[in-house]
């Protein structure tokens, strides 16, 4: 089943964004050509008709455009949280998985070495898991670190950019959609 | 090299869940290159076997750093070991397993369940080794010391700060080669920094 998948954030042990990649916006601002009014007249119509709604309301998410690097944070603070609070409440061996909302829905993946993955999808999007655990096994541990001349710390994500993962991680995503 | 990568790549392309493919190398090449290392580094050490031992276990470390993500895509075990104990137990049955094929034997766990030893029946490094006939190698160089670092370096990265040294190696003239290794603390998670 097709997803569309809108962005990804890699966090390292030390709670840095380490990468962070956007395929699509979640609710993608109305185009530009659309009359103001004609979204206006829509909005009463909010939550009957999704397709509508989502392309012709003004989004909410619009103003994060241009604030990736404040978003990572907000995504940093906001899974870390969670995931404490879930281990609080069902041990330490419990997980948090995802979180929805109406515009989106945020899949959670963390590694024994600390390496946490925010994936943001549709809202609809089943269990993300599985991708995200493929990612760190084909893509993280392959062409990250195992590139020798890469750091082992990725300050700043340098040694995350480079071709064959983003080459890879690029498709495998694409695949999905 | 290419065709591997373009192999690797269909695997993700179909879905298929890759796991358990472990590569294999000659264990001559892998005896003969760490041999060159060790006694590389007694060259340029002049023989100082206690800074040939340290460098040994900061190389180790290194390695250590990076391989226990490839420990963890290969063994698929994305869960953490309950305690102590559970983590010699992989350690020493998967992870050596998985990079060395050979298992040692976890023994002489003192009481408070901190400190064990691991004891290598054999061990892939040392085959063909002897160690210089100078009088001192015996007494100050372990050959192996480079295990020290990869353990500290790999367990550092699972919140684990530990300990590792030999205390005894066949190469030396003892019975049995044996490791101890010591669970200083678990290294609590960093917390992101304060906003301002």
């Amino acid at each position: 089943m097709p997803v569309q998948v809108y962005s990804l954030y890699i966090f390292d042990r030390h709670t840095e964004c380490i990468y962070s990649k956007q395929w699509f916006q979640p609710a993608a601002p109305a185009p530009s050509a659309l009359p103001s009014t004609a979204s206006d007249q829509h909005r009463p119509a909010n939550g009957t008709d999704p397709a509508i709604t989502a392309v012709e309301q003004p989004p909410p998410a619009k103003p994060r455009r241009n604030k990736g690097g404040d978003d990572a944070k907000l995504i940093f603070g906001t899974v870390f949280s969670l995931r404490n609070m879930v281990r609080k409440l069902g041990g330490d061996d419990d997980a948090f998985i995802s979180f929805r909302t109406a515009q989106y829905k945020l899949h959670y993946y963390e590694t024994p070495t600390n390496l946490r993955f925010a994936l943001l999808t549709e809202p609809g999007a089943l269990s993300m898991r599985n991708v995200l655990h493929q990612i760190y096994i084909n893509l993280w541990v392959e062409y990250v670190v195992k590139n020798p001349l890469s750091p082992v710390e990725h300050k700043g994500g340098e040694g995350v950019r480079n071709e064959m993962f983003e080459l890879g991680l690029d498709k495998f995503i694409r695949g999905l959609m | 090299m290419s065709a591997s990568k373009a192999a690797r790549s269909d695997l993700l392309n179909d879905g298929r869940i890759w796991k358990g493919r472990v590569d294999k190398v000659n264990a001559e090449l892998v005896v003969l290159t760490y041999g060159t290392i060790v006694a590389q580094l007694c060259k340029d050490f002049d023989s100082d076997y206690l800074q040939v031992n340290k460098q040994l276990d900061k190389m180790g470390y290194n390695i250590g750093l990076r391989l226990i993500e490839d420990y963890l895509a290969k063994s698929n075990t994305m869960r953490r070991c309950s305690n102590f104990r559970e983590t010699a137990d992989m350690l020493a049955k998967v992870g050596f397993k998985i990079f060395l094929n050979i298992t040692p034997m976890v023994t002489n766990w003192t009481s408070d369940n901190k400190q064990f030893s691991l004891v290598f029946e054999e061990n892939p490094l040392a085959d063909f080794v002897e160690l210089p006939d100078d009088g001192r190698a015996q007494d100050e160089l372990w050959y192996s010391n480079i295990f020290c670092g990869v353990l500290r370096g790999a367990l550092e990265m699972v919140q684990m700060q530990v300990e590792a040294h030999f205390i005894s190696d066949v190469l030396r003239g003892n019975d049995t080669t044996e490791m101890r290794v010591s669970l200083i603390r678990y290294i609590d998670d960093e917390l992101p920094p304060e906003d301002d």
